[in-house]
């Protein structure tokens, strides 16, 4: 593996990233920022504008231009290795506009908050139709499990396969714990071949 | 010094879109399209001081990035710190690696495939989290 011996001179680490999605208002930064090692970055892009000529400033200019902003954090695995986290924009329809985001992501965690199951229902429709690997962190930091995980399973139609856990986005150590599902879920798809059979 | 983007409105956004690109000498697509949100750049010797770069010369954008990325940044990083759209900064980064100023560490190559990543990585992000 490459970035075991990072001694032929480039010094730099390797980065990894991790998309944390879900509706609005279901904890992507607190989850990003509870286990993040700096305080959330926000950082903003250009969507739709893409490929544009310099002479072709209407469409820099015009409505058709939407500035998309996200929030991530940091975790420094080891002197090799950097996590990022990404939260995604709350609406799913600008991820298909932004390549750069959701390309390149090792897995995704998707937020589900039991009062508003609906609002992830894209996120997780757009994960099962790209194949990418996720598992669904239920945010509990309202105190509430009104419902069983075998009932919200079912609301969300959710494969078998894709892991499902409570937690509570706030806390560092279930932050933590819902990444490692993820990881040891993409361990389990590595081995087995196949992210999940939605498709 | 107050930085130019000071006096940003959100309510005049129209124009605040077409502002960043003078920054860029107009030019609104990067000349590389390799660099990703996770792209660490970091400073290369060619950079500093005293070899032969005069950085009073340089736009004051390039200078902030060259100072910050003395230690690795991701491109994303690098955005957010300038508080500049990531195409923009993509822009002034390859700019930057044009001229020899700046490394780029592209991310692993299942990045680009759509795959999954290779055991030896899980593992090590696995251990890396259960020390958080």
């Amino acid at each position: 593996m490459g970035y075991a011996n990072s001694d032929h001179g480039d010094a730099a680490p390797l980065a990894v990233k991790i998309l944390i999605a879900g509706g609005f208002g279901v904890g992507k930064t607190t989850l990003v920022g509870a286990v993040s090692e700096v305080a959330p970055l926000r950082t903003e892009e250009y969507l739709t504008h893409a490929g544009v000529g310099v002479d072709d400033l209407d469409g820099v200019d015009g409505k058709s231009t939407t500035t998309v902003a996200l929030d991530f954090g940091r975790i420094t695995i080891s002197r090799e290795l950097v996590l990022y986290l990404f939260g995604t924009p709350g609406q799913e329809r600008f991820w298909f506009m932004w390549n750069d985001l959701v390309n390149g992501a090792m897995g995704a965690v998707v937020l589900v908050d039991t009062r508003r199951l609906d609002v992830s229902f894209a996120s997780i429709d757009f994960f099962e139709s790209r194949g990418i690997p996720f598992v669904v962190g239920v945010n509990c930091f309202h105190g509430v499990r009104d419902r069983t995980q075998e009932e919200i399973r079912r609301a969300l139609d959710l494969d078998p396969q894709v892991p499902l856990m409570l937690c509570d986005a706030r806390d560092r150590a279930a932050g933590r714990d819902v990444l490692l599902a993820l990881i040891d879920h993409l361990m389990a798809v590595r081995t087995s071949g196949t992210p999940h059979s939605a498709t | 010094m107050k930085h130019w983007t000071e006096g940003f409105d959100d309510d005049d956004a129209g124009e605040s879109l077409v502002r960043p690109y003078t920054i860029t000498g107009g030019r609104t697509a990067p000349e590389r399209d390799d660099l990703t949100l996770i792209t660490l750049v970091a400073t290369t010797s060619a950079a500093l001081p005293g070899n032969g770069r005069d950085r009073r010369k340089m736009q004051p954008e390039h200078r902030a990035i060259v100072a910050l990325c003395e230690r690795p940044l991701a491109v994303a990083e690098v955005a957010a710190a300038l508080n500049l759209p990531v195409s923009v900064t993509k822009i002034l980064i390859g700019d930057l690696i044009e001229s020899g100023q700046l490394r780029a560490r592209p991310p692993l190559a299942f990045a680009q495939a759509g795959g999954t990543p290779e055991l030896a990585i899980l593992r090590a992000v696995r251990d890396g989290l259960r020390k958080l």
